[in-house]
């Protein structure tokens, strides 16, 4: 992990791309947006965005010993199970080790089969052995950190169940052959996608808290840019990365502040109803649409270190949280801008 | 993890769905209900929410510990996980069989419940099915035969946007409730506020609600044991009849689920005798599913009319089934007899375009005069489209999809047999041990087991499932075509098959011809999206080059079996065949003859030619003959809809 992240591409290097580094920064402060669905064409510096997250994260604590990321106020029934379930000794006393780790960014790749997604048991080592051997999933890395699916919507229809099963629950199940194994499994999902090559089912789509479009900059000043920075990037990515440390030093301290900011954020009555009327008056399916304007409100209010959401607050949420979530009829593309469907 | 629930007694509004939930949870033989709606509706919240509040003394206890109320059947769940299978740990210690009871056993006094109920495999939904109507899981498989009791509440979601449910399961629900989101702003805001309240402090929150909880907890172990005592009066047993048969449900199952809700509503309301009200309070929900317009007497196809007939005239289902039809047909009306009026319309709107045509229906093919003038038309009504499939081979492929079944290289589906060649480390239990039966007692048994394995032993899996296909499109965008709204019903069939497509995950492909040559609208794409965008766009007008469209079409199938050998394309010819365009000095039908009998060579390639040729005084049936040449399954546009005799029988009538 560690080497890696020595060499990302900084996260505060990336140029102009404003909506999705902001949609990526909102999920990173406040967990329970859900995740975000990246749309766009090629190149458009969707992965490294992503890739550069580990750049960013916070850091959590984790039980130490067993691969689930667990908190260390997780049901205690649960850690024993986990403990369990790898062969380790249970750890003894009121308190178990813990490390701490950063936020982990992990992958899943397209071709990826339910056994490596879902984890494994090992029932040839189990028919042999005549023990069970769990063979722990990406789930389970990813629990409590983000899960980044790059090109989501060619994903296998099976993988997307088995996503949307854990996402609507918060566990895992791994089941085989009469042994059933849970643990817990909430995750930030990130995935990039281009329109072209196929769209999302709705009940995947609406498992994205926000949704952001990009496209290639159009700025000639903004391209040049772009080049130079990748050039320099290649060509000594140490000095590179030094040179962009203070600046990601200092998001870093600011997410930290909207980390425990946030719980003191509130929402006027007259907003709430306000995001309400919105929502019905475009015409989203469900409640999650509002809950999330709400959410993203919040969160951009703490990032600004304001304890009040205000009406540009609304505005900007709109723009992430409903591009995916307007009704649209059957085999329509989904909207590229939310303020347009008003004005219609 | 059930600490954790949204309270039930904190989801806002949805009255109709918490009552359902609730005269379930006081009466089992209700049946079940299905919940349809859009998504983010509190559907699951609220069904996970009432698993918190059932009385624990009815629920199946098992060693492991209690059984959470709700059991949650996972879409990939395989067919052991659901019914049982080995219990492999006990079967190798002490070398007998042991069975290992599955979801529908820890289901057994609580609810089942399947998220998108619609999407569910068809083996598994009919192990479910079997179990829930007989109250009895029985397993006959991998050389076990067990049963045990499994008398559950199936509770099942669905957005009707991912196809449709099949009418015999959606009859199998006792009652269906309709959710829509809020549409009142005041409880949208505090729906935001208490679910922030949920997320920031879930334990605060639940404590919070969990006076108004164990209300309704007591409430239903109350009307529980009341309900025995509640009776119908004998003139309200008339009222029920009455009701259904005014809404001309099949069957007697209606009436039945109806009064058992109506005892549960009296029971829940704490009195034991049922009323008007508590009639009227459940009829909605019974009825919903089943209500059907009257019909004149069917046709002697039964089994045929049954299948398509409850959707069809389900109101609240057309509702939802009108949008899209809608949509598809820029503001046209989906139900049929509004459509021919329309098609009426439609005629006067293309006067000229209809005069241009006479002189290209009546002449021969190849000397047609077509108008070279370029037309948009609209997208016709879509329908329901009939059973498209391939036929089951022996190959082994792996993806998505539920069009044609296959042999997969995953571990999902159904297992049918066990091999012993090694792939995916999907071990066959029942086979394996068969194999290592004969050696036992000549192998060294260093471990105490009760079965001694060796690798040769391991046989794995070969399981089925349905996958998707490649649907080719080739669709004849020639002047004839235009003619008499004929293009507006070929596409309006088109986005049938493009819908249905969707439903099943197929990837798709649309080429098009017209004048002189033939264009490929699409490349082999999974955007379905993309597809009704270019359908929409399409340009008609133009002679037709006929074989031009099929060598396109036939190359697009080619340069997908390259790459990808075992997928199974579907060649769908949408023409009315009046090919006038060769591509080289031939003449032209001779050339479209000609191709299409080359074509048909290619075995691994499935035909369908749709004749949108309508019936005339003169007919030329130059698609029917094209479709023999290639060895194609030959439909009229009308016949491409499932169930298609029953609609056929409602238009004469009206």
């Amino acid at each position: 992990m560690n080497t890696k992240t020595q060499h990302a591409y900084p996260f505060t290097a990336i140029v102009g791309q404003d909506q999705m580094k902001l949609a990526l920064i909102l999920n990173i402060i406040n967990p329970t947006l859900s995740g975000v669905l990246i749309r766009g064409e090629k190149g458009t510096a969707k992965s490294t965005a992503v890739r550069a997250l580990a750049d960013i994260l916070p850091e959590i604590d984790v039980i130490e010993g067993i691969p689930f990321n667990l908190a260390h106020d997780e049901d205690p029934d649960v850690i024993r199970e986990c403990f369990r379930v790898m062969g380790q000794e249970i750890p003894s006393g009121d308190t178990v080790p813990l490390k701490k780790h950063k936020v982990r960014v992990v992958e899943l790749p397209v071709g990826a089969t339910e056994d490596r997604v879902v984890g494994t048991l090992d029932l040839e080592h189990a028919l042999k052995a005549g023990e069970k051997r769990i063979e722990p999933g990406l789930l389970a890395a990813a629990h409590r950190g983000i899960l980044y699916v790059d090109e989501v919507n060619l994903l296998d229809d099976h993988v997307v169940d088995v996503l949307l099963d854990s996402a609507a629950m918060g566990v895992n199940t791994i089941e085989r052959e009469g042994v059933s194994f849970s643990h817990p499994s909430r995750f930030t999902l990130v995935g990039t996608m281009n329109p072209e090559e196929g769209e999302l089912r709705p009940q995947l789509l609406d498992r994205f808290g926000l949704c952001v479009h990009i496209e290639g900059s159009s700025d000639p000043v903004e391209r040049v840019s772009v080049m130079e920075r990748r050039f320099a990037f290649e060509e000594t990515p140490e000095a590179f990365c030094a040179r962009w440390k203070e600046e990601s030093a200092g998001l870093v301290g600011r997410i930290r502040r909207a980390r425990e900011l946030y719980p003191k954020v509130t929402v006027s009555r007259d907003n709430l109803l306000a995001i309400a009327n919105y929502c019905l008056e475009v015409g989203v399916d469900g409640h999650r649409g509002d809950i999330i304007i709400m959410k993203t409100a919040k969160t951009i209010a703490a990032y600004d270190g304001r304890e009040k959401v205000e009406k540009a607050d609304i505005d900007k949420a709109v723009m992430l949280a409903l591009p995916h979530r307007i009704r649209r009829q059957p085999l329509q593309d989904i909207v590229m801008d939310v303020g347009t469907v008003l004005q219609r | 993890m059930s600490s954790k629930l949204y309270p039930f007694s904190a989801v806002i509004g949805q009255e109709e769905l918490k009552l359902s939930l609730l005269l379930n949870a006081v009466n089992p033989k209700i049946g079940g209900v299905v919940i349809r709606g859009e998504k983010g509706t509190a559907k699951s919240t609220a069904v996970r929410a009432l698993g918190a509040l059932l009385p624990g003394e009815q629920r199946a206890v098992e060693k492991t510990g209690c059984t959470p109320a709700v059991v949650t059947l996972p879409l990939n769940a395989t067919e052991d996980m659901v019914a049982g299978g080995i219990d492999f740990q006990r079967t190798m210690k002490e070398g007998r069989r042991a069975f290992q009871p599955g979801l529908l056993a820890k289901a057994d006094g609580g609810i089942l419940y399947v998220d998108e109920v619609n999407l569910l495999d068809d083996h598994i939904v009919d192990i479910v099915l079997d179990a829930a109507a007989s109250g009895e899981n029985r397993v006959e498989r991998e050389g076990i035969s067990f049963s045990h009791k499994a008398s559950f509440v199936l509770v099942g979601t669905m957005n009707p946007e991912e196809g449709e449910i099949r009418p015999q399961l959606l009859d199998r629900f006792g009652l269906c409730v309709e959710v829509t989101a809020e549409s009142d702003s005041d409880k949208r805001a505090e729906l935001m506020v208490r679910r922030e309240a949920f997320d920031a402090d879930s334990r605060g929150f639940i404590l919070k609600y969990r006076k108004e909880n164990e209300r309704i907890s007591e409430k239903i172990v109350a009307a529980r044991s009341l309900l025995h005592r509640v009776s119908v009066p004998s003139h309200l047993r008339g009222f029920v009849t009455e009701l259904c048969r005014e809404n001309n449900v099949a069957g007697h199952r209606a009436d039945l689920v109806m009064e058992q809700a109506a005892k549960a509503h009296a029971a829940y309301r704490g009195t034991g005798e049922i009323t008007v009200d508590d009639i009227t309070a459940v009829a909605g929900l019974v009825l919903a599913h089943r209500r059907r317009d009257p019909v004149p007497p069917p046709p002697p196809e039964q089994p045929q009319e049954q299948r398509s007939e409850p959707e069809k005239s389900d109101p609240e289902n057309d509702e939802r089934r009108e949008q899209p039809r809608e949509e598809a047909g820029q503001g046209r009306n989906g139900d049929p007899g509004n459509a021919s009026r329309q098609e009426e319309v439609d005629k006067g709107d293309r006067e000229e375009n209809k005069t241009d045509d006479t002189d290209g229906s009546s002449g021969t093919g190849d000397n047609a005069v077509t108008p070279e003038m370029e037309q948009f038309f609209d997208v016709g009504t879509t329908f329901k489209v009939r059973k498209i499939s391939s036929p089951k081979d022996r190959k082994t492929r792996r993806g998505s999809g539920r069009r044609s079944r296959s042999r997969v290289s995953q571990k999902q589906g159904r297992y049918t047999k066990s091999t012993i060649l090694r792939k995916n480390n999907d071990i066959a239990l029942d086979a394996t041990l068969r194999a290592a039966a004969p050696f036992q007692r000549h192998r060294d048994n260093e471990r105490g087991m009760a079965v001694v394995l060796r690798e040769q032993d391991i046989r794995e899996k070969i399981r089925e499932k349905r996958l998707g296909n490649l649907l080719i499109f080739v669709v004849d965008a020639s002047g004839s075509m235009g003619a008499k709204g004929r293009m507006v019903a070929s596409k309006g069939a088109v986005m049938s098959l493009l819908i249905d497509a969707y439903q099943k995950r197929d990837k798709i492909a649309m080429v098009s011809f017209r004048k002189d040559e033939a264009v490929v609208n699409l490349p082999v794409t999974s955007s379905v999206e993309l597809a009704a965008t270019m359908l929409r766009e399409m340009p008609v007008g133009g002679r037709t080059p006929f074989s031009a469209g099929m060598v396109k079409g036939y190359e697009i199938a080619r340069n997908h079996l390259i790459k990808e050998p075992e997928a199974r394309p579907i060649l769908i010819v949408i023409t009315d065949g009046k090919a006038n365009k060769a591509l080289g000095p031939g003449k032209p039908l001779d050339e479209a003859f000609e191709v299409s009998r080359k074509i048909s060579g290619e075995e691994r390639i499935r035909f369908l030619v749709v004749d949108t040729e309508e019936p005339g005084l003169i007919n030329f049936g130059l698609a029917g003959k094209i479709a023999g040449l290639l060895g194609a399954e030959y439909y009229k546009i009308g016949d491409l809809q499932a169930g298609s005799l029953l609609n056929i029988v409602k238009n004469a009538t009206t």
